[in-house]
């Protein structure tokens, strides 16, 4: 059991009569890479959130490292190792760039945060940035800023919504390799919410695929692209 | 920036209060600048809530006129000496305000501007309704001692002194918040103006840096308050009026934010032009409300926004540490 970095135990999500996520059952491997991957409102970000502590369960329980986190909030679950990106960019817009990843690597207790964020801006090439207000950053950047401040402080593990939204093929494919990288080399474990099918099949090692707030199918990716149900619900016939 | 950045100015701002109380002979120039320096002050705390955390307050004359009344009574109960008095209201309004903004500092926007409304509101009814403690709308006389940290307090009424003395009061907490807000503390409270959710996501608690900087800006606007009930020797609840707490926020609009000092600049300014447009008597404030509008659409930084990018460039303006944009203008990063 304690091979297990996170687990997700029948974790559901409710709004009234709507199950946005209904009885999810999921875990992470130290150090591995894991894809969700699901058509548009299949409840991929909301069991982010519901990992993260963004949002309250409605059922389930969520373990970290074997301690249940369940009726932690953000703050908290960050503070033992859980971190987080977001879909839609969330920096300090009126920080420079090294200020604010220096604060969130002193927030989670490292010696020397100057040094942690200067190594993390370096790895995400933003190093040259470290004075520059992040209002004033290229979107691109913006996206790179907002997995630096997940990344700082060395988390155990990562959840990343859609990191790659909004960039170019070619960015987010260097970005997906960079990613891979940087999670052997970190040793974090990571959870990808993407839609770039290439990109989640190329770096996870392992992918679930979500349908309706449910698990329709789990695997390593050359089982989960064939089976059949994935096939019909999202992937289609250019799988 | 090297401390020494600091406290050079300062000091410079000291001995040039010094110089300029000692040589100006005019004593209404002195006495007007010294109630410009008292709403300096104020205006300094005012600012601190929205430049670290993007909250517009629409009752800081609560504590400014509190701090007055407190003060007062103390003093009326003749149980301690009026320096401890003057130490107990900006210390009792600090923590009051703290635990006053555990609860108001969770509102977002406008509904916070609207309950700091309705505090001091309430304070304003209270103190003019509460005859026996407060003297009601007549306001109360404060009973001053003849002496003060040591001095004569009739030597220190006279223009010259009390302008020195409210002047470096400005300069030394300009000074202090500067040194307090370059800390981590100054950092975190940034981080949680620009993006409170975020910040929650990297580990930090977001209320209690929230609810300290609305406790750090009502001491400041306390300091402002004893200041102005030592200057006239009298408090009324006008000094608690919404009106003024607008006045105030004006003061803050005009100098702008960008700058920790701009606030004082604004107040200055105000009541410079106050002064020079006094002739048209009716109309000034109409002139003003004009000039208002004209910082807010060419100047949304205010007068100290649109000096810092004169005297450093644009690239230098781009750059600048810990710059809050009016919420008025700029709300985008709320998410």
């Amino acid at each position: 059991m304690s091979d297990y970095v996170l687990q997700a135990q029948d974790v559901a999500i409710h709004y009234g009569g709507v199950k946005a996520v209904d009885g999810v059952d999921m875990t992470l491997e130290r150090g591995q890479i894991r894809g969700l991957i699901g058509p548009n409102g299949a409840g991929k970000s909301t069991v982010i959130d519901a990992i993260t502590g963004r949002r309250r369960l409605t059922r389930g329980k969520v373990l970290l490292q074997g301690e249940d986190v369940t009726a932690l909030g953000p703050t908290e679950r960050r503070q033992r190792g859980l971190s987080r990106s977001f879909q839609r960019t969330s920096i300090f817009a009126q920080m420079p760039v090294c200020k604010q990843v220096e604060l969130a690597a002193y927030k989670m207790g490292v010696s020397d945060p100057g040094a942690d964020a200067e190594d993390v801006l370096r790895e995400l090439t933003l190093d040259r940035m470290g004075d520059v207000i992040a209002a004033d950053l290229g979107y691109g950047e913006q996206r790179r800023l907002d997995l630096a401040l997940a990344l700082v402080g060395s988390p155990s593990v990562l959840l990343l919504d859609e990191p790659m939204a909004g960039l170019s093929v070619k960015e987010s494919h260097d970005l997906a390799h960079h990613l891979k990288a940087l999670a052997g080399r970190r040793n974090v474990s990571v959870l990808l919410v993407e839609h770039d099918m290439d990109v989640v099949f190329g770096i996870s090692d392992v992918i679930t695929v979500f349908e309706l707030g449910r698990v329709i199918a789990s695997g390593d990716p050359a089982a989960v692209r064939a089976d059949p149900r994935v096939r019909e619900a999202y992937l289609g016939s250019t799988a | 920036m090297s401390i020494t950045r600091l406290l050079v100015p300062a000091a410079i701002a000291l001995a040039a209060g010094g110089v300029f109380a000692a040589s100006v002979g005019s004593s209404t120039v002195l006495s007007l600048l010294t109630q410009a320096t008292i709403y300096a002050i104020f205006a300094t705390g005012l600012g601190v809530l929205l430049r670290q955390n993007g909250m517009v307050s629409f009752g800081h004359a609560t504590f400014f006129g509190t701090a007055g009344y407190v003060v007062g009574i103390l003093l009326q109960t003749k149980a301690m000496p009026a320096e401890a008095a003057m130490l107990i209201a900006v210390l009792g309004i600090a923590f009051c305000a703290f635990l006053l903004g555990l609860v108001v500092v969770r509102v977002p926007g406008i509904a916070f501007g609207m309950l700091t409304l309705a505090v001091g509101q309430m304070f304003f009814l209270t103190a003019s309704r509460s005859r026996g403690l407060t003297g009601g709308a007549d306001g109360m006389n404060i009973d001053w001692p003849s002496t003060l940290f040591g001095a004569e307090v009739s030597a220190l009424l006279k223009p010259g002194p009390m302008f020195a003395l409210c002047w470096s009061a400005l300069v030394l907490i300009l000074l202090a918040l500067a040194l307090l807000l370059r800390s981590r503390f100054g950092a975190v409270t940034e981080a949680v103006r620009d993006n409170e959710e975020r910040a929650r996501f990297i580990g930090i608690r977001t209320l209690v840096p929230r609810a300290l900087i609305f406790a750090l800006s009502a001491a400041v606007t306390a300091v402002g308050g004893v200041l102005a009930s030592l200057n006239t020797g009298f408090v009324s609840p006008e000094t608690l009026h919404w009106s003024v707490s607008g006045v105030a926020l004006m003061m803050v609009v005009v100098g702008g934010t960008r700058a920790l000092w701009g606030p004082a600049l604004g107040a200055i300014v105000y009541f410079l032009v106050k002064d020079v447009l006094g002739d048209y008597a009716n109309h000034w404030m109409a002139i003003f409300g004009i000039g208002l509008i004209v910082v807010i659409v060419f100047a949304p930084h205010g007068i100290s926004g649109a000096l810092l990018r004169l005297a450093s460039g644009r690239a230098a303006a781009k750059s600048g540490a810990g710059t809050a944009p009016l919420p008025l203008t700029d709300r985008s990063h709320h998410e």
